[in-house]
């Protein structure tokens, strides 16, 4: 249930990104919020919720997307074997703890992304603009997945009582 | 099994995006399947927008100017509500004039679209039109406002379409100086300014010369306003010129957009 309320809600999150935030006039005020679901699911349910969460975050955000092909997923999946690997290592103790992570995901997302596309293509055009907005994207998105901690906690102990 | 499932989907998405025949297909069909479910998703989450947008516009920008009394305050942001409602009427009738004025010249050429959405991540310059393969759309029709040109259709669906913009760093114009006998290719930046390239040193131009489409691309017709030179570095080594241009089109304040369908 915790699952598919999560997928739900970065569904969600994403269509509204995508459409509300089109009419103000930032570019830095883009946050990631398919990051702290797939984090979320990563470190507190099961691995196997984790990759599909990160597989379903993938591929929304390449609908809405001009990204090529394959990237976006890519870069979510090996996000998700990055929070699989740190699940035992990292201790998530507050939502703060939860933002920093998010952030710092941000900034491996964007760097496994320069990555991808410079050892797959020699694809070297956007990787100004995405370095450009790495850290921007990564403050932002810690900020926001404060508020997305919190609100799934929320849920979690009013509905799921914690499964 | 989960990082086994997890390393074969990083290798099934290495091979899309590199372009692999046989997973592309696949992918795509996935690809447009979801885009199918997303396009009603987007027109729905699409009308809360305009009315956050005059809230935005309207409101939020007039919050400074309430701190008077509260009577007054809420008399004054009531008036001047009403006046910008009106204002923004009259702008709106303004702009869809102007629409209007291109695409009765004819009518089966052109389709107006209503921008819906933008490009979820900020690495790439695009945006989403509520018009898609239902209403006769297809990859590469160039889009244009009254202002000037936006860029090419990308990417379509049954709903709605991805419009790739001229500041995306991908996309290249072809153009001539308006006015003199130089063409250049104009690239986005992926910020608000373009670059004019391939303008040799003995080339005429000067800052604030107009641009206009070449034709010469083979997407997007002849002669319309691209934007204005604003910057010429002309110390830079080599035999181009550095140009700076601006589009006529701020991007992000973009509402509704024109498609021509047959150039």
């Amino acid at each position: 249930m915790k699952l598919y309320t999560c997928i739900l809600l970065g569904i969600i999150f994403s269509v509204f990104e995508s459409s509300l935030l089109s009419f103000i006039p930032a570019e830095f005020l883009k946050p990631d919020v398919t990051i702290p679901f797939i984090i979320y699911i990563t470190f507190f349910t099961t691995p196997h919720a984790g990759l599909i969460t990160s597989i379903v975050m993938g591929i929304i955000q390449e609908v809405l997307s001009t990204s090529p092909n394959g990237s976006i997923i890519f870069s979510k999946v090996l996000i998700f074997l990055l929070a699989l690997f740190f699940k035992n290592k990292l201790y998530i103790d507050s939502r703060y703890s939860f933002s920093y992570i998010c952030a710092g995901a941000v900034v491996c997302e964007s760097i496994i992304y320069i990555l991808l596309s410079w050892l797959a293509k020699g694809e070297t055009k956007h990787i100004e603009n995405v370095i450009f907005f790495m850290l921007p994207n990564a403050v932002f998105t810690g900020f926001i997945a404060i508020f997305i901690f919190s609100f799934v906690e929320f849920l979690n102990i009013k509905f799921f009582n914690k499964d | 099994m989960v990082i086994i499932s997890s390393i074969l989907i990083l290798i099934i998405s290495f091979f899309i995006f590199t372009g692999t025949p046989v997973f592309l297909k696949n992918y795509s069909r996935i690809k447009i399947f979801c885009s199918e479910i997303a396009g009603p998703v987007l027109k729905v989450f699409g009308k809360p927008v305009e009315g956050m947008k005059y809230v935005f516009n309207n409101y939020i920008n007039l919050i400074d100017t309430k701190k008077e009394n509260n009577a007054l305050k809420k008399r004054i942001g009531e008036l001047e509500l009403e006046n910008q409602k009106i204002h923004n009427l009259e702008e709106e009738n303004r702009r869809l004039k102007s629409i209007l004025k291109i695409t009765e010249k004819n009518p089966g050429n052109y389709m107006v679209a209503r921008v819906i959405g933008e490009d979820v991540k900020n690495w790439f310059k695009c945006i989403i039109i509520d018009k898609g393969r239902d209403d006769g759309l297809k990859e590469k029709l160039p889009v244009i406002t009254p202002k000037g040109i936006v860029g090419q259709v990308v990417e379509v669906s049954k709903w709605h379409s991805k419009v790739m913009t001229i500041g995306d760093v991908n996309s290249s114009v072809d153009v001539n100086v308006e006015g003199r006998d130089t063409r250049g290719i104009l690239e986005g930046t992926d910020h608000n300014v373009l670059r004019l390239k391939y303008i040799t040193k003995n080339d005429e131009i000067e800052v604030g010369d107009k641009l206009i489409t070449s034709g010469k691309d083979g997407i997007y017709p002849k002669g319309i306003p691209v934007g204005i030179v604003i910057a010429i570095n002309k110390n830079k080594a080599g035999i181009f010129y550095d140009i700076e241009v601006m589009p006529y089109n701020n991007f992000k304040r973009l509402e509704e957009v024109i498609v021509v369908k047959r150039r």
